[in-house]
């Protein structure tokens, strides 16, 4: 028998029976959409994490302090790496230029008459500003009232900031500072890849004279500015033992060492730690969904198992005309078979768009770019098939057993 | 009566005639519900090809049981059952189902269509297990239902069609795949009196076209209708009868 015969009473049959149908493939469709959803929401915060890191920003390593129960990144960082550390780690061998990372507190950034209040402002060095990240103009100078702002910030008021604005910088303690902005960058070396960087407003400006906090020096004996973060980019052939050279001098008798508090635990991490980290995250929970959508596939196999037994009972006098006419054994089989398969491959079909959309959804809630997971969504197609040949074998080979003789008295 | 249907099939053979389409030598058939029930006891018959047969016996008589034989859709307890030179009794199931698709067009009572297949596709459907072509299935489908006077009613479903008119496409399926045998149970049973005398004048035609003819029935004007009459009661043919028209 040609396999589009089948296919075509298949059709006949599903359509005959379209609500059955319809309920028959939720199932499926549940469990192929849970899939789907979690694997698109986890290949897009991947994608949009691996994006930050970069090939650029492949030799980093990101310094700072976090407490030893590992609560994450919530509690405020200390600025305990001063200009100390900063040198010191400069003098290990592979390291090629080392960032520091504060925030200034500023209340509000006017331009012209427009104000915007809750602007993030980093003080680092010129040398976080490369061309590569530059859109237009140049770093801000060290020791000038300069910045340089992101595209976010710079579209962010009615009249575009180019370099040569000029913009007024509020302090909490009502200091107002006029400011003027050398460039538009699209990102900056020695940012943490977890940092969102094109979706907020954000603007750049040197440590001198806009980074206050200040400690004394344990090694140095003098005041000075000390960072909670320190971004240190290396040579990306040998990162990893440059990595160990400085996780010796956190451990040893580094100035942030002895102004951390017991409980804080000094950190050297690489871009990919980050990427390995989330990704764990994020696989933990792809395998929790991913057992929840098996469960729903089981469910959908045994509704469909269900369903085709009714329909084989329901049509044993068609199978009895089907055998009477010449159908083998193996032929009514497939019929059923196929069905079953239309079924699964439907309920896949149903699925596959409707993860999707819930995974844009929740990628769009996260905010953070949707991107596909092709391998899931054809993986998903073959596993909707599948379960529906397995759901529907028994009840098939039931209907292949059929006595014609009986099945044509059968009313 | 076994001895005479084996001196007519040696005959036959020993005349260099051809082989008679059916040949059912000293077949039984029991069944074991409860206890032990002989529906056939060594019923031996031949149809020579280009007859026209019709079974007559009360229900119970076991001319079902002898018409499944014939039809390949049981095999006999023992005995040996051949159509058109090929060994039912003996045959696998795959085999059987060969022989009833390509051999045998059956013609029940009850039409037996298949309820979402439109008439051409019912006509068809023998063609499907014999592995042909679609476009060839339609060709010689559509002619079949022309054969029948139906070759307007081709993309109807048999709900949408008349009882007379679901059993002349019942009878087109029938014809489709050039069957040796026509296999008929009862085929005026669930028509008006008018439809059947149609149906019958069809298996008239078929008859003088040079097809053989097996029809299974309790009417005697049916049965008339027929070269010959087979009686058959408690599982033994009790006379066979020519009719006048033979």
């Amino acid at each position: 028998m040609d396999g589009r015969e089948g296919l075509r009473i298949a059709v006949r049959s599903v359509r005959a029976h379209k609500l059955r149908s319809a309920l028959t493939v939720v199932g499926i469709v549940i469990g192929i959409a849970s899939v789907i959803t979690f694997a698109t929401f986890g290949a897009s915060v991947q994608a949009e994490i691996i994006g930050d890191i970069g090939d650029s920003n492949a030799g980093n390593i990101y310094v700072f302090g976090t407490p030893s129960d590992d609560e994450g990144f919530d509690r405020v960082l200390q600025p305990v790496f001063t200009e100390s550390d900063l040198a010191a780690i400069g003098e290990i061998e592979g390291v090629t230029a080392v960032l520091p990372r504060g925030s200034v507190q500023v209340s509000s950034i006017r331009a012209a008459n427009q104000t915007l209040a809750r602007s993030q402002v980093t003080a680092t060095t010129p040398e976080s500003i490369t061309p590569a990240s530059t859109v237009s103009g140049r770093a801000f100078t060290s020791g000038e009232r300069e910045v340089v702002v992101n595209e976010r910030l710079a579209t962010g008021f009615s009249e575009n900031l180019t370099a040569g604005s000029t913009l007024t910088l509020t302090f909490p303690d009502g200091e107002e500072q006029p400011v003027t902005v050398t460039g538009v960058v699209n990102g900056t070396r020695g940012e943490l890849p977890v940092s969102n960087f094109a979706r907020q407003p954000r603007l750049f400006a040197p440590v001198d004279p806009f980074y206050e906090a200040v400690v004394e020096s344990p090694s140095a004996g003098v005041r000075q500015r000390a960072y909670p973060q320190v971004t240190v980019v290396t040579d990306p052939r040998q990162t990893a033992e440059t990595r160990e050279a400085i996780e010796d001098y956190l451990a040893g008798d580094a100035d942030a060492r002895q102004l951390s508090a017991s409980d804080t635990e000094l950190v050297a991490r690489s871009g990919s730690d980050f990427v390995d980290e989330i990704s764990d995250v994020i696989e933990r929970i792809t395998r929790f969904v991913t057992g929840i959508g098996v469960i729903s596939l089981v469910v959908g196999a045994i509704g469909i198992a269900n369903v085709m037994l009714v329909s084989v009972t329901e049509r044993t006098r068609e199978i009895g005309i089907m055998k009477a006419v010449g159908a083998r054994n193996r032929d009514v089989m497939s019929i059923f078979v196929i069905e079953a398969a239309l079924l699964g491959t439907l309920g896949s079909l149903l699925g596959v768009p409707l993860g999707l959309l819930v995974g844009r959804g929740a990628a769009a809630y996260a905010d953070v770019t949707f991107a596909l997971a092709p391998d899931w969504i054809a993986l998903a197609v073959v596993v909707g098939v599948v379960v529906g040949v397995v759901a529907g074998l028994y009840p098939a080979w039931r209907a292949a057993r059929i006595d014609p003789i009986d099945a044509l008295r059968h009313e | 009566m076994s001895e005479t249907a084996a001196t007519a099939t040696a005959a036959a053979t020993e005349a260099g005639e051809a082989e008679p389409t059916v040949v059912v030598d000293e077949v039984s058939k029991h069944y074991t519900v409860g206890s032990r029930v002989t529906a056939l006891d060594g019923v031996s018959l031949t149809l020579p090809t280009g007859s026209y047969t019709a079974i007559m016996g009360p229900s119970g008589s076991g001319k079902s049981s002898l018409l499944n034989l014939i039809g390949g859709l049981d095999t006999p307890s023992s005995g040996h059952v051949a159509v058109d030179g090929k060994s039912v009794s003996t045959a696998s199931e795959d085999e059987r189902a060969a022989i009833r698709g390509t051999d045998i067009g059956f013609v029940f009572q009850t039409f037996n269509l298949m309820p979402r297949l439109t008439a051409v596709e019912n006509v068809a459907l023998p063609l499907v297990f014999d592995g042909w072509s679609r476009a060839d299935r339609i060709d010689r489908a559509v002619d079949r239902l022309e054969a029948v006077g139906l070759g307007d009613r081709t993309d109807h479903v048999p709900s949408e069609l008349s009882g007379g008119q679901r059993q002349r496409v019942a009878i087109a399926r029938a014809l489709a795949p050039d069957p040796a045998l026509i296999l008929a149970d009862e085929p005026t049973g669930n028509v008006d009196t008018d439809t059947g005398a149609t149906v019958l004048d069809i298996f008239d035609e078929l008859h003088a076209a040079g097809n053989t003819i097996l029809l299974v029935t309790h009417e005697r004007h049916v049965a008339e209708r027929a070269d010959r009459i087979v009686h058959i009661t408690d599982g033994e043919i009790g006379s066979i009868e020519a009719t006048g028209e033979a």
